[in-house]
């Protein structure tokens, strides 16, 4: 006949299962993620997966799980290592090693042991509470989230609230079974786990005592963490070992042959410490692209580190000969605006006012050519006169000229340090790694140009 | 038992190690491999459908010269020279420079004078500040044909060295001296015809042969050389 302890304890079983689908979960997508990282590292574009479906569609470039993947919370010591560690590594490892440990609950028949499910529950903690902190990254800092991460955020859920479950079970039905229990000797041969403080409970029904194990002793436990941690060492041990060596493509990009601000059209970018690098950028204040650089370039803390002055290279055919359409609508009126500004002093203002409105000019420009010119005014009416005059266009036509001059691309934005190109291909995942790598040899003076491969 | 945990978690460790040493292999294969990809087109001036080569000939040799290119000290071109570096009737000369109509304009003066009034300066800034990618300027002066050629000359010349005057006042372009190039024509070569008057002009009403050649024609050229 089958007691109520027996009933408690089978009810276990669904609580562990579900600790290890979640673990089985998150491994896949934890996979799937660190895949499509690791694929970067080849400096080539990919698409991403991106689905509920492990292995499903792919996104395009802007959905959440690109938006995620690029941002600077996606890895860690990005500084050392060319886009960074992803923290999708780890956590595989982490639900690799929670699933490890679920089966061994299970083989070893521990699942009613309230230190061995408390660990389990103390170990599924981790990626819960780093789950919680990256969805609340991607709700307040992204504004999006991505897919594969909603799949992982849900596995630590599941994981979380199976170990819990099993934990408060073990404890309610282990201080029962405390009551009535007396010191048992371990036996030979037995599980070098076993302890001599594992209780045997005295009224248990001998199906029931069978079904038990030997509860963990702290060794176990010790053990157990050892091995969490040399599941997650293990892969990042490698990860940094394997990783390619991107250190050698810098200055391999363009140089610039004539840098000097011989027309006096560079514009100052935010403020800088003394020993900053001398460094140009390649600018359309209406570029999506540029905006997040600029975002990237503070979140990493090295815009600090530049000494950056915009070169004005507006993407909109209206004064820019060498784009066949307005790819950015309104760019050439809000560059004129920056360079009448720099008369005044305010060019700064008029930037950070055209990174924060760049949608709108761009979507009103798109219909209508005098919208730029209207906000702009409404904006900064003390640019009227300035702006549309055939000074600021003459300057504008400058910048652009000094473009040509330098051989740059028809691309933004670039960021030049002390003559040498920040490689296209590092201005994403790699750029708080490349840009180390040229400050620090810019501080050694060992930052060559590159020899300019245009004619 | 302890051979079967061993077995699952040997397995289980081997399953991140192992895709992240596949994963990364793989991609430092690729960037063995790789060949440089599309990239973008590089900036440069403009080189539009009318840069013929018949056109570039004689703009070389005009630039060469009129003191543009080659380092020559001179500063423009004379109607004898302009004639002969030409090497073409007035009408084909005038005809090269037809396809510049919205690229161009042509200031006009009162009848014996050079001096630029608020229509004459207000056109040539706005041709001027309209560069886009156009490499070269011209400032082709030329006087009606009433006065004598030598008066006609000095007339022409004074006409386009007003223009480019208010150019090195109004827009302090360092590149200016390399990118203007100036021909006075006097009456002697290339006298506009009356279908000049349908381009952008600085002066209203009447517009004839002897009023259109009372003028500096300026365009910026969208040709590289």
């Amino acid at each position: 006949m089958r007691g109520p302890d027996e009933k408690r304890m089978r009810s276990a079983r669904p609580w562990l299962v579900l600790v290890i689908v979640g673990a089985v979960i998150g491994i896949v997508f934890a996979g799937i993620s660190s895949y499509d990282f690791v694929q970067h590292l080849d400096r080539q574009v990919h698409s991403l997966h991106c689905s509920f479906i492990p292995g499903g569609t792919h996104a395009g470039t802007d959905s959440g799980c690109q938006a995620a993947m690029m941002s600077s919370y996606s890895s860690v010591f990005r500084t050392k290592l060319w886009g960074g560690l992803p923290i999708s590594l780890p956590a595989m490892s982490v639900f690799a090693f929670l699933l490890f440990y679920a089966v061994d609950l299970l083989v070893t028949r521990r699942k009613d042991d309230r230190r061995a499910t408390g660990f389990l529950a103390l170990a599924t903690a981790l990626p819960a509470l780093a789950s919680a902190i990256m969805l609340t990254i991607s709700l307040t800092k992204l504004g999006t989230v991505c897919k594969l991460c909603v799949c992982i955020y849900t596995a630590s859920a599941l994981c979380a609230i199976g170990a819990i479950v099993l934990w408060r079970r073990a404890v309610a039905l282990g201080g029962v079974v405390m009551l009535r229990a007396k010191p048992r000797k371990r036996p030979e041969g037995s599980d070098p786990a076993w302890t001599s403080s594992a209780a045997e409970p005295e009224s248990v029904s001998e199906p029931v005592r069978a079904a038990s194990a030997p509860a963990a002793s702290m060794g176990f436990l010790g053990a157990m963490f050892a091995v969490g941690c040399v599941f997650v060492a293990v892969p990042v041990i490698l990860y940094f070992a394997m990783a390619p060596d991107h250190s050698h493509f810098v200055g391999t990009c363009e140089a610039l042959p004539k840098p000097d601000d011989t027309y006096g059209i560079m514009v100052p970018l935010g403020t800088h410490a003394a020993s900053a690098a001398p460094a140009i950028e390649i600018l359309d204040p209406l570029c999506p692209a540029c905006k997040a650089f600029e975002e990237r370039l503070d979140k990493a803390g090295m815009a600090e580190d530049l000494d950056r002055k915009a070169v004005l290279f507006p993407l909109d055919n209206t004064c820019n000969w060498m784009v066949t359409e307005a790819t950015h609508p309104g760019s050439c009126t809000v560059s004129e605006a920056i360079l009448c500004a720099q008369q005044k002093g305010r060019a700064a203002d008029v930037i950070a006012w055209a990174f924060d409105v760049q949608d709108r000019v761009r979507a009103e420009a798109k219909t209508d050519p005098t919208a730029a010119a209207r906000l702009v005014k409404e904006r900064f009416p003390e640019l009227a006169t300035c702006v549309g005059s055939p000074e600021a266009k003459a300057r504008l036509n400058k910048s652009m000229r000094w473009v040509v001059a330098n051989n740059i691309r028809v691309l933004t934005p670039q960021l030049y340090i002390d003559k040498v190109k920040l490689c296209d291909e590092d201005v994403d995942l790699g750029l708080e790694y490349t840009l180390s790598v040229m400050l620090d040899r810019h501080a050694h003076h060992t930052l060559v140009p590159a020899t300019a491969e245009h004619p | 038992m302890i051979a079967v945990r061993i077995a699952v978690l040997l397995a289980l460790l081997a399953v991140p190690a192992s895709l992240t040493g596949i994963w990364i292999r793989g991609a430092d294969a690729r960037l063995a491999e790789t060949a440089p990809g599309e990239a973008a087109p590089v900036a440069s001036a403009s080189d539009v459908g009318y840069c013929n080569p018949e056109l570039k000939r004689i703009l070389r040799r005009v630039l060469l010269s009129c003191g543009l290119a080659g380092g020559s000290e001179a500063r423009g071109c004379q109607p004898v020279q302009a004639k002969n570096v030409a090497t073409m009737s007035g009408h084909d000369f005038n005809a090269l420079f037809k396809p510049m109509k919205d690229r161009g304009g042509i200031v006009q003066f009162d009848k014996d004078k050079s001096e630029l009034d608020a229509a004459d300066l207000a056109l040539v800034d706005q041709v001027f500040a309209d560069q886009r990618g156009a490499s070269w300027f011209f400032v082709v002066s030329r006087a009606s044909p009433e006065g004598a050629v030598e008066h006609n000359r000095d007339l022409s010349k004074a006409r386009a060295e007003a223009v480019m005057s208010h150019l090195h006042d109004q827009f302090k372009d360092p590149d200016l001296d390399k990118e203007v190039g100036m021909l006075w024509l006097g009456a002697e070569f290339a006298q506009l015809e009356t279908e000049f008057c349908a381009w952008k002009r600085s002066a209203g009403g009447t517009c004839g042969g002897d009023e259109i050649n009372r003028s500096a024609f300026i365009a910026w050229i969208d040709c590289q050389l």
